[in-house]
């Protein structure tokens, strides 16, 4: 048995309005433990709806979501318990900084989780050097950080519940490049170390190339495609249709492919790439 | 959901009402509400409710949209009922207990004075319904042009422009409240269990955040208006301009006829 199951997930904002639209419909897809799952999709197709009822802030209209075998929704009052099974970072969660210290602000979760002071402590000592900050940094307000600073003081806040399944909504978007690399490593290593299920919405092909187990591809409120990233991304004219991209490196090789060179058409990853171009350049020089 | 508590409730539909000149919205409905005070018998203020339904009925706004508005000010309403039928004593007594006396004249003061209230909110409702913010502030700017003469006209200006950018941002503004509230209840965060004390603490994980993003927000407004040279209003023209049109003097005309015929009941009656 799956240690996330979602069946038939059906979300409708607004019903019984004029403005009534289906956000997800019908979607099903399991996930295990230590999986990272990458959502990709076009805008409006429904991912950050998705992801908001893992944790129960939104009620499916139809369907279930099952995690470790219970529905989330058999006890409405019980509800509580999974916000903290089920971790979420929004988009932009710098926004939701609040506490006078970078401390207090990571222990506030852990705090309404009912932690004693010496675990809250322990355990944000421990998550600060997890998000790649130093604990001088423990003691500042959190308004004096650097966007990214923030940015990662935001996750360590939502990390500090230990959740066993984690979403992310666009955790990279802001951020340059290096920033882009902290983010993805944290959340690695978060999988890494705690064996969680992940579940990360991006609109960077590059990201969740390289991080995902699992991509999920959402097309108006739809399941359109749930398989590994060789398998997604080979079907690049099918993500076209519904105007998504395939990773950079997927297209250039297509290019060369194109072009005749003998390439598979599944490279989805820069290192990849690298291996076998550098291959291909020794093959060539060897022929000489 | 907080969605429902938004101020600028216009509600789009195309039809005669929406299509009216929102300055003679805006004088016909204050000279409809001061008729609703100027109607002193049941003949006029019938007039009044039967004019209103019409209106009502030509805005093509539908009927609970009206009474959403009206559950609102439904607390307000019984209390003006119940003191008017309590300290109204007039006419022939219907019942008597200790110091309560409900009489016919009490009953008929306190029906009379809650359709009035119903008729002020509905009206004032039509306008909002049937006029996007925007527009209502252009038309009250406009209306206000004449204060020029007396050196207010950058006042003026400023005033519309600020109740424009208040209008722009309630929404933004709920839509962010409603993103907190998700981050804070993803981490746990409780609103609507605990004593009262604890209740207000829990409040400080949204507003914090709020207070943070609407300064933030506000010093990028400030910012694109200077870097685009924004300078107040002086000799500036509407980019969108009003116009009057034969909707606009018919509908005066029947304003003007119906407030004849209120006078004329009020003094027959
Ligand atoms: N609170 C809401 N009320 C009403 N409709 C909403 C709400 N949130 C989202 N929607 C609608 O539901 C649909 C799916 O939105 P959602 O935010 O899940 O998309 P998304 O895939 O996350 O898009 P993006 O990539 O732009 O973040 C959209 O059409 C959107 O307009
Ligand atoms: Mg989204």
């Amino acid at each position: 048995m799956s240690f996330l199951r979602v069946e038939n997930l059906t979300h409708i904002y607004n019903q019984k309005t004029t403005y009534s639209r289906d956000a997800v419909s019908n979607v099903s897809f399991t996930a295990e433990k230590g999986e990272i799952i990458g959502v990709i999709g076009h805008t409006g197709s429904g991912k950050s709806t998705l992801i908001q009822h893992l944790n129960g802030l939104l009620k499916p209209d139809e369907g279930h979501i099952y995690i470790d075998g219970t529905d989330i929704w058999a006890d409405p009052k019980k509800i509580k318990n999974f916000r903290f099974k089920v971790g979420l970072v929004f988009q932009y969660p710098e926004y939701q900084l609040f506490d006078e210290t970078v401390y207090d602000d990571i222990a506030f979760g852990p705090k309404n989780m009912g932690m004693s002071s010496e675990e809250i402590e322990k355990t944000v000592n421990e998550i600060i050097l997890e998000v790649g900050l130093s604990k001088d940094y423990l003691e500042k307000s959190p308004f004096d950080l650097s966007g990214g600073e923030k940015r990662r003081v935001a996750i360590a806040g939502v990390l500090a519940m230990k959740p066993e399944i984690i979403a992310f909504d666009e955790p990279t978007a802001g951020l340059d490049p290096s920033g882009r690399q902290m983010v993805t490593d944290i959340i690695r290593n978060y999988r890494d170390k705690y064996n969680a299920t992940v579940i990360i919405v991006s609109h960077s092909m590059e990201d969740i190339a390289a991080l995902a187990d699992k991509i999920l591809v959402m097309n108006k409120g739809k399941l359109q495609m749930y398989g590994t990233p060789k398998e997604v991304f080979s079907k690049g004219l099918e993500l076209k249709e519904i105007d998504l991209s395939v990773p950079q490196v997927t297209t250039v090789f297509d290019i060369l492919r194109k072009k005749g060179f003998n390439l598979p058409d599944n490279v989805i990853t820069v290192d990849e790439a690298v291996k076998l171009l550098v291959n291909l350049k020794q093959e060539g020089c060897t022929n000489d | 959901m907080i969605k429902d508590l938004t101020i600028g409730q216009y509600y789009p539909v195309n039809s005669l009402i929406h299509s009216l000149d929102p300055r003679f919205k805006i004088v016909l409905l204050v000279v409809l509400l001061v008729f609703t005070f100027i109607a002193d018998n049941f003949f006029a203020l019938g007039l009044m409710v039967a004019f209103v339904l019409v209106v009502m009925v030509i805005s093509k706004v539908p009927f609970s949209m009206y009474l959403k508005n009206l559950k609102i000010i439904l607390p307000i309403l019984i209390f003006t009922m119940l003191l008017n039928l309590f300290y109204v004593a007039d006419g022939v007594v219907l019942y008597e207990f200790w110091v309560i006396k409900i009489t016919v004249g009490g009953i008929s003061r306190s029906v009379f004075m809650s359709l009035r209230v119903i008729l002020l909110i509905i009206i004032s409702a039509t306008l909002t319904y049937t006029t996007t913010p925007n527009d209502l502030t252009t038309a009250i700017e406009r209306l206000c042009s004449p204060l020029r003469f007396i050196g207010l006209g950058s006042a003026v200006h400023t005033m519309s422009m600020m109740m424009t950018i208040a209008l722009r941002f309630i929404p933004t503004l709920v839509e962010e409240t409603e993103k907190i509230i998700n981050a804070q209840k993803a981490r746990g965060a409780d609103f609507e269990s605990g004593k009262l004390m604890q209740r207000v603490k829990a409040i400080i994980p949204i507003l914090i955040p709020l207070l943070i993003s609407s300064v933030r927000r506000a010093y990028d407004l400030a910012e694109a208006m200077e870097s685009r040279c924004y300078n107040g209003g002086k000799n500036k023209t509407m980019m969108k301009q009003l116009k009057i049109k034969n909707g606009d003097i018919i509908s005066t005309i029947v304003v003007i006829i119906f407030c004849c015929s209120i006078i004329t009941l009020n003094i027959f009656f």
